[in-house]
């Protein structure tokens, strides 16, 4: 069984067909590409996996167990991280603070006996910020744990959103567009550290991106979306060969 | 230029009259913040769970003998109870469903007549008065007369805001506070239960709610309207630039102390055209308030 099983899912806003019976395995150590076009439906693949919104019809099963309805908070505690298309971090947290926030959850004590400064609070406090000083140092963002998101650039700040995804301790990552507004060197950075936290960490990632060089080189599997469906799947080889996918992305040829 | 003996502890009077108005209005203003903040709507039954509390406390405490300390931990525990009811009946739904402001609006000056309403049953149109907690009504400090009631106002207060700087600043509920009032629906996705921490955070507003309508009471008299100086807590809250906290402080001691001084210059009448007049003009050179920034976002 598949650490992450995503299975027939369907999902419409009115009379949009965001999703039409999507599909998907991943397992740890796995990195899976979803890629089409503006309006493929990638996002909303994402926000059904992660509970935003439940799916119209068609399970989601994260490590066995069925995550289709429940709430948000209790999903990312079983083991689900995830960034944003767009940059979502606390504005008016620090940097470590923001990372904290995830760890929070975890944590040892409760959120009213953390009102109070008992040991095990200063031991779990000292355990969060051990823990999230760790996953700064991954992303290469140690150096800024006092700081305001806010100050930081772009692609800082994306790393940041990476390291508060880890510190959920997640068993699948979804990253959603983390190189949109990232320069080229950013993105071979980038490309790096996702690999890197692939084989340290191991868990399962779905990434979607419009920035097909980075696909391209580092998922093992990839989904093509196009107006709510699939229009293929398979290893980059494969889809870049595909005349649908060609289609898709470059119009018929006449 | 020379200032006489007496006319320096007039002047020494008004300031600490006028901080410990301002110590309460500061306890309004935050109660009131904390909500704008987390659900960026005015909460307009803040007023009224300020009343209806502190009614519960002279009912059940001070009406029965006890003492100033027993009288505020009933008051603040009544608020929360009451805040808690409001969240769950008044907000708890519109808040899942991202309604519109305007949902919010409407759902709190329903709740708010609601509790007016109850409490006007219960004790008709009357005035009650706490009894007198202290046996010294006032305090003689080197030729100043504070009255005993205004001093521990200043310090009671002084010590729920630094209790509550701390709570915000210092904990794990603070900074999950902090995240849900900027981004509920990312904090939510970083595992934090947003619906908790909104009723934990109407806990705390009710909690002020409750200590600053005990000293309103103290400090005029209890009747079933007291909640409409709630509007005073707004105008600080605002002043100070909505949504921060500490802006709301300084904002609340800052028309604490303005009241006090027109008050004993132009007296009742005229003190409070005054007072909300230099309000405007404030807001109209400064709309964000003081805390308030007007930086433009990078888009």
């Amino acid at each position: 069984m598949a650490l992450l099983e995503v299975k027939n899912i369907y999902k419409s806003f009115g009379g949009v067909k965001a999703i039409q019976d999507f599909s998907l395995e991943a397992d740890a150590g796995q990195i899976l590409g979803i890629i089409g076009p503006n309006g493929a439906g990638k996002t909303t693949i994402f926000n059904v996996i992660s509970g935003v919104y439940p799916a119209d019809q068609g399970t989601v099963i994260l490590n066995g167990q069925d995550i289709t309805k429940m709430e948000q908070y209790r999903i990312t505690r079983l083991g689900m991280g995830r960034t944003f298309q767009n940059i979502r971090l606390f504005k008016g947290l620090t940097v470590q603070e923001n990372v904290m926030c995830a760890f929070d959850p975890k944590s040892q004590y409760k959120i009213l006996g953390g009102l109070l400064p008992t040991p095990r609070r200063r031991s779990e406090e000292k355990r969060g910020r051990e823990q999230c000083m760790k996953y700064l140092e991954v992303v290469g963002m140690a150096d800024y744990a006092d700081e305001r998101p806010e100050n930081l650039s772009y692609g800082m700040q994306r790393r940041v959103e990476i390291a508060r995804a880890l510190m959920c301790e997640p068993k699948v990552l979804l990253l959603d567009e983390p190189a949109a507004g990232l320069n080229p060197t950013e993105v071979s950075e980038l490309t790096e550290l996702i690999q890197r936290i692939s084989k340290e960490i191991g868990f399962g990632i779905l990434l979607i991106e419009h920035r097909l060089e980075l696909v391209m080189s580092i998922s093992h599997l990839i989904h093509v979306q196009n107006f709510g469906k699939t229009i293929a799947v398979g290893t980059p080889a494969q889809v870049q060969h595909d005349p649908q996918v060609i289609e898709a992305y470059l119009g018929k040829e006449e | 230029m020379f200032l006489g003996e007496a006319t320096k502890q007039m002047s020494l009077q008004i300031v600490i009259n006028g901080l410990a108005t301002g110590s309460v209005y500061a306890l309004i203003a935050t109660g009131f913040a904390l909500i704008f903040n987390i659900l960026k709507f005015s909460n307009f039954s803040h007023g009224a769970t300020m009343t209806a509390a502190a009614f519960t406390a002279y009912f059940l405490v001070a009406a029965k003998g006890g003492g100033l300390a027993a009288t505020l931990l009933a008051a603040a525990l009544a608020g929360a109870l009451i805040a808690l009811f409001g969240e769950f009946f008044g907000f708890r739904r519109i808040t899942l469903k991202h309604s519109s402001p305007t949902y919010f609006f409407v759902s709190s000056i329903t709740l708010g007549t609601l509790y007016e309403g109850l409490v006007t049953i219960r004790v008709g149109s009357n005035f009650y008065n706490f009894p007198s907690f202290f046996k010294n009504p006032t305090i003689r400090i080197s030729g100043l007369v504070i009255s005993t009631g205004d001093a521990m106002m200043c310090i009671i207060s002084l010590v729920a805001l630094i209790l509550l700087a701390y709570v915000i600043q210092k904990t794990r509920l603070g900074r999950a506070l902090r995240a849900v009032s900027f981004d509920r629906d990312t904090a939510q996705l970083m595992g934090i239960n947003s619906t908790r921490i909104i009723q934990l955070t109407f806990v705390i507003s009710g909690l002020l709610a409750g200590a600053a309508g005990t000293f309103l009471g103290i400090k005029y008299t209890l009747y079933p309207t007291l909640g409409s100086l709630v509007v005073k807590g707004f105008i600080a809250s605002v002043i100070g630039g909505l949504g921060s906290l500490v802006g709301a402080v300084i904002g609340a001691v800052l028309l604490g102390l303005i009241e006090t001084l027109l008050l004993s210059l132009l007296g009742s009448g005229y003190s409070t055209i005054a007072t909300f007049g230099i309000m405007l003009v404030f807001l109209l050179v400064r709309p964000q308030g003081i805390a308030g920034s007007n930086i433009q976002e990078k888009a």
